[in-house]
């Protein structure tokens, strides 16, 4: 019963639910995103200074200035955090928490395999990483270390847990684009992140099913971009993530089919988030609208389920969600008001 | 015989709550230290919260006295 393998298996709910309740309270509410709009950049940055960003502003100070000493501080501090969290769990726990944040795990090795096909030199690279997942900025730096591209992806694999097909790989050795291998890992990491999740209690159902809609709103914000650029049917189901909740291959394949963004609207219809994007749909037609809808909705759906199993993964992933959008809300603040986009346009950029 | 039986009830009464009271604690605990590493100044409220399940003990404890005084005398 007090055995410590049982301890192991499941993980410790309590101790880290009781810090990233701590860590949410401090989080920045609406009205402070108002503020910030109406302040400068220099004032912004001194801002979050003072509130919860202190130790990567002060670091970063020297280096960095204006809209890049945001958006540095901001990452790194959501990345100090999230890692600060998963070391923290342990478990079945953690095993869902890295599962989770594997996508930064993801990014990163983009920003390396990226960065490299491009020339740009280490030190420029390492300034884009952001060690929020299973690989630290140890590990993430002796990637960037190695030689060869090949050598990167067969490190990756290794750190990560991932088996690159060989055919990807050898299709990259030849044109050098990264964008399969890059699709691969994303699939790859929603699969993965499915597996990892127990669906035998109410709130590991509730952060799959959490999951799959995202998978749903990432299939769709796929398929309205490609939309965009005039790419229809089969070339678009390549890009497909499967395991989504509501929309499956078929849907899916009917949206693809679709000649047009309105045309597509009709089969979005059933969706749950159709409410939040038909505005969007309807009227102005644009993507970005859409995709600010789907994302309010997705926070909106993480805010429905927080308070209701305490001493689970929700509450954690909750935070998690609700980091990651402040960070992405403070730089759609800073980023809008470095190139003078109107305070309306940056407000209905936000998600809040 | 009897006076046997009596004090493994209040054996009982004080080691089962014992127990409970460790139960409960282990998430109580494993709580307000989280909630202190992040704000060390939780420490009092998490002292209060820590020893709550205590009073089960101390349930116990009287209906171990009473047994053992009021039964067995």
């Amino acid at each position: 019963m007090f055995g410590r393998k049982g301890k192991e298996k499941k993980g410790n709910y309590a101790y880290a639910v009781a810090r990233v309740k701590a860590k949410k309270a401090q989080l920045m509410g609406e009205d402070t995103y108002s503020k910030m709009m109406l302040m400068s950049l220099p004032e912004i940055s001194r801002f979050i200074g003072e509130s919860g960003y202190q130790k990567e502003i002060a670091a970063l100070a020297g280096r960095y200035e204006g809209v890049d000493l945001i958006e540095h501080a901001t990452y790194s501090n959501m990345a100090n955090y999230f890692r600060g969290i998963l070391e923290a769990t342990t478990g079945e726990l953690h095993d869902m928490l890295a599962s989770y944040l594997e996508k930064w795990d993801i990014w990163n090795f983009k920003v390396v395999l990226r960065g490299r096909s491009f020339g740009m030199n280490a030190e420029d690279i390492k300034e884009d990483l952001v060690p929020a997942g299973k690989l630290d900025q140890q590990a993430l730096e002796k990637l960037l270390s190695l030689e060869s591209e090949e050598d990167i992806i067969a490190a990756y694999g290794k750190a990560a847990g991932v088996v690159f097909p060989a055919d990807l790989i050898s299709a990259y050795k030849e044109s050098g684009n990264p964008s399969e291998l890059e699709d691969f890992l994303e699939k790859d990491h929603y699969d993965t992140l499915l597996r990892s999740i127990d669906p035998s209690s109410r709130p590991t159902r509730l952060f799959q099913d959490y999951i799959r809609k995202e998978i749903d709103i990432k299939n769709v914000e796929t398929i309205l971009k490609l939309k965009a650029e005039g790419i229809h049917g089969e070339e678009v189901m390549k890009y497909i993530i499967p395991g989504g909740k509501q929309i499956d291959k078929k849907l899916a394949t009917q949206l693809a089919n679709a000649e047009t963004l309105s045309a597509a609207a009709n089969d979005l219809a059933p969706l749950d988030f159709y409410d939040d994007i038909k505005e969007a749909l309807d009227e102005t037609n644009s993507l970005r609208g859409i995709v600010a809808g789907m994302k309010k909705y997705h926070i909106r759906q993480a805010k429905t389920f927080s308070h209701l199993y305490p001493l689970s993964v929700i509450p954690i992933v909750d935070f998690m969600i609700h980091k990651e959008n402040e960070v992405n809300n403070i730089r759609i603040i800073a980023r809008g008001l470095n190139s003078g986009l109107d305070l309306d346009v940056i407000k209905e950029l936000l998600v809040i | 015989m009897e006076l046997g039986l009596i004090a493994i009830g209040a054996g009982l009464a004080v080691g089962l709550t014992g127990i409970g009271a460790g139960w409960a604690e282990k998430d109580v605990g494993a709580a307000a230290v989280g909630a202190m590493t992040e704000d060390a100044s939780l420490f009092g409220k998490g002292m209060i919260l820590m020893v709550l399940p205590e009073t089960i003990v101390i349930f116990g404890l009287v209906v171990a006295i009473l047994a053992v005084f009021v039964l067995g005398a």
